[in-house]
């Protein structure tokens, strides 16, 4: 890169009227870029730790696709791998991020852990850096710091909140979020009603030779652990309504990262003033 | 021996003491006035510094002093002649040490209180005049803990378990005894634990976050008050109030029959909430808030508590000052690397990185990975505490195979889960003490035990929930081992140092 490269950025945002931020922390949390001519990837195979240090949480999760062969960067995906378990991976080659761990990055990317055992298999850092952990932008902030008000007039609002296969566990540092956000929102607007609809995928998938399917009764889970987060966050009980889906379409909501196929995996939350 | 103190007196308080013990061939902890005995009816000074093998500690009441005559915390209000701070002592950093157990029974035998068959010895069925009925207390300082099986929900309701637990080895007697065991008319389980210090309350009852990332779920709810609370009280989070915490406390450690009052709940709680503990000086080292250091109960009283060290005050930075000790030439040589270790040890406590693996509450439910980098902050990440922000029931290790060191002394019990295998140790668990499983009834909160305040350490020996360290080394040796960190000569001595400093 040409040592001007940065500046040439720099004078093309400010050609197109980007305003730069004031702080490097983002305002508002942002989905990574999704490159629309990345094809996602569905694969499942056992994870490798690769014991890189960076710093905390810096290590780095590896995991080769059976379908092309390929060795992928799973590291940013909200949930990691267990090294003693098969993975079930989807994600989208990322555009342009340098390869810091022996893989190609995957960035969207969706982990989820499988019951199938796996050998622990873990590399040295030959040499690879690893990813420097940054805080998530999708992270609940501590009750002592002070919180905007949604503007009136009040919107109708859906939150999705998203999860990993086979489980009812809101993901950590995305799922929560959106959980989070919602239950907020409907306090903050004192809604009339919330409407929660879980969904699972009850129709068998066959990904690298594994069938993957989820049990009919995981979307009334999946939506009874939102609106359990909802009503316990004060949301009055008698305005949530549950209702439950099967292998529903796919979801483009904020969170799903332009993944597909994670996204039938979902709850939303309709907030409705 | 208690010493009142003021800024001014104190240092020379202390030599004094000190000079006067020495004169007379005893140590500090040799004087039968450092226990404080039910209903003696003393004044608690809003400040007293308590002489301990590294130092000192200070107890701060805040709003003090305060006559203890009459007061429901030191009164004995059961039947068994304790009052809450017979296991709850000031000199103890309000826990209580091994050193004083043993004091107590060289002074009185099984006739003192503390000993009460009912949990300070090793089953009530045993003849209560031997010392080896009392072993447990004696030997590991610890109490037992009988909890219902199954477990209980808060209305008494018997709670749906998704594990079994069967006696595979029974040293007390107590899990097999037809009266006591799990085969009684009301079966108990029986755990043997360490008190808990009764101290720092605002950091342990401080909500950080709203949420129990653990359980992917808001902040337990007090099903009394509908109220949020930090879900840190307790080893096994059996109860989420300070007032639910005395009521049980008085029935079953106190064996208080009937039901406390709300005006003796309120100053109980009360007493509590105005308490903090913390060593205050170093035999080493000197006073720990000195040198630009802010050890020392009197920050903890003043700071904000329930903060994230990794997005406000580092956790320990407290000793950040100390980093540079070594230019100070108003200090002895001893003093400056007594500082400087300190100040590695903290840092070392933030920075140092290891692999955690196959740790319920780390390395799952959440998605942190297993393993996953980090140090000892990631968990211990509470500014000025050195708790967890969030409910801090996590899986050491310490109580549950193949973890655990051996315990020949404590019962063993396996579980089977029934549903779901635990996340690590699969569908057949061998464990101590299930821990937070005794309060969910859930196979995969096997071996979780709340993490604890790191205040006070050096006052209250032995550590973890089971006494299975006797001294910090042994605490840092632990983990060492548990997660296979390396770590060197200079390392243990150094964040042993920094706990004598807490």
């Amino acid at each position: 890169m040409s040592a001007f490269a940065p500046l040439r950025a720099l004078a093309a945002a400010l050609a197109l009227g980007l305003a730069l931020p004031a702080c490097a922390t983002p305002a508002a949390p942002a989905a990574p870029a999704a490159p629309e001519t990345s094809p996602e990837l569905r694969f499942v195979t056992c994870p490798v730790y690769r014991n890189t240090d960076a710093g905390r949480k810096s290590g780095c999760w590896l995991a080769d696709s059976p379908e092309d062969g390929l060795r992928y960067d799973v590291t940013r995906s909200p949930t990691k791998p267990d090294w003693n378990r098969a993975v079930l991976v989807e994600g989208r080659v990322s555009a342009g991020q340098a390869d810091t761990c022996g893989g190609i990055v995957l960035e969207p990317v969706r982990v989820s852990v499988l019951a199938q055992a796996c050998p622990r298999a873990m590399l040295p850092a030959q040499g690879y850096p690893g990813v420097r952990f940054q805080l998530p932008a999708r992270n609940i902030r501590p009750i002592h710091e002070p919180r905007e008000q949604p503007a009136r007039p009040y919107a109708e609002r859906t939150f999705g909140v998203w999860f990993d296969h086979g489980r009812d566990f809101i993901v950590y540092q995305l799922s929560d979020y959106f959980t989070h956000m919602a239950s907020l929102y409907a306090l903050d607007i004192d809604a009339s009603r919330v409407e929660i609809t879980g969904w699972s995928v009850t129709t068998p998938e066959t990904v690298s030779g594994h069938v993957l399917v989820e049990d009919a009764m995981l979307a009334r889970r999946r939506a009874d652990a939102v609106a359990n987060w909802l009503r316990m966050m004060g949301v009055p009980a008698e305005r949530i309504v549950v209702k439950v889906a099967h292998d529903g379409s796919t979801s483009t909501l904020e969170g799903s990262d332009g993944l597909l196929s994670p996204s039938r995996r979902r709850v939303e939350v309709r907030v409705i003033p | 021996m208690h010493v009142p103190t003021t800024r001014r007196a104190r240092l020379y308080v202390l030599a004094a003491a000190a000079a006067a013990l020495a004169a007379a061939g005893l140590s500090a902890s040799d004087l039968p006035d450092r226990w404080w005995k039910p209903g003696e009816g003393r004044v608690m000074q809003e400040s007293t510094d308590y002489p301990n093998a590294a130092g000192s500690l200070r107890v701060l009441l805040v709003d003090g002093p305060m006559e203890t005559r009459g007061h429901p915390f030191f009164e004995p209000l059961g039947t068994n002649g304790r009052a809450c701070v017979t296991c709850h002592q000031p000199s103890d950093a309000m826990s209580l040490s091994l050193d004083s157990i043993r004091r107590q029974w060289d002074l009185r035998g099984h006739h003192d209180p503390l000993f009460a068959a009912f949990d300070g010895s090793n089953c009530p069925d045993l003849p209560q005049e031997r010392r080896e009925s009392h072993s447990l207390l004696l030997d590991h300082g610890l109490i037992r803990i009988a909890r219902p099986w199954p477990p209980r929900d808060h209305d008494g309701s018997p709670i749906e378990t998704d594990f079994e637990i069967e006696v595979v080895r029974d040293p007390t007697g107590c899990n097999l005894s037809d009266r006591w065991g799990l085969n009684a008319p009301e079966p108990m389980v029986s755990v043997y634990r360490r008190p808990r210090p009764v101290a720092n309350f605002k950091y342990i009852l401080a909500m950080g976050f709203a949420v129990d990332p653990k359980r992917s779920q808001p902040l337990p709810i007090d099903p009394e008050t509908g109220q949020m609370t930090s879900g840190n009280l307790m080893a096994d989070r059996r109860v989420l109030t300070l007032e639910a915490q005395a009521r049980d406390a008085a029935l079953t450690h106190l064996e208080f029959k009937g039901r406390l009052s709300e005006e003796d709940i309120a100053r109980i709680t009360d007493f509590e909430q105005r308490v903090y503990a913390a060593q205050q000086t170093s035999r080493i080292g000197g006073d720990l808030d000195a040198g630009g250091a802010t050890g020392g109960p009197a920050t903890l009283r003043d700071s904000p508590a329930g903060r994230l060290g990794s997005q406000g005050v580092p956790v320990w930075s407290e000793f950040n000052a100390w980093a540079d000790a070594g230019k100070d030439a108003s200090l002895t040589p001893g003093q400056r690397a007594w500082r400087e270790s300190v100040a590695r040890g903290a840092q070392n406590f933030r920075e140092r990185m290891f692999l955690i693996s196959d740790t319920t509450g780390i390395n799952s439910p959440m998605g942190f990975g297993n393993p996953v980098l980090d140090r000892c902050a990631f968990c211990h990440n509470m500014s000025q505490m050195g708790m967890d922000v969030a409910p801090g029931q996590v899986d050491l290790g310490t109580t549950t195979r193949p973890f655990a060191d051996p315990q020949p002394h404590l019962p063993l019990f396996r579980i089977t889960c029934t549903g779901e295998p635990h996340p690590h140790y699969g569908r057949v668990i061998e464990t101590h003490d299930p821990g937070f499983a005794l309060t969910t009834g859930r196979c995969a909160d096997v071996g979780k035990i709340t993490l604890q305040s790191l205040r006070g350490l050096a006052a209250r020996a032995p550590y973890f929930s089971n006494g299975s360290a006797k001294t910090l080394r042994e605490v840092i040796e632990y983990y060492d081992r548990r997660y296979n960190i390396g770590y060197s000569e200079q390392e243990i001595q150094d964040l042993v140092h920094l706990m004598e400093a807490l």
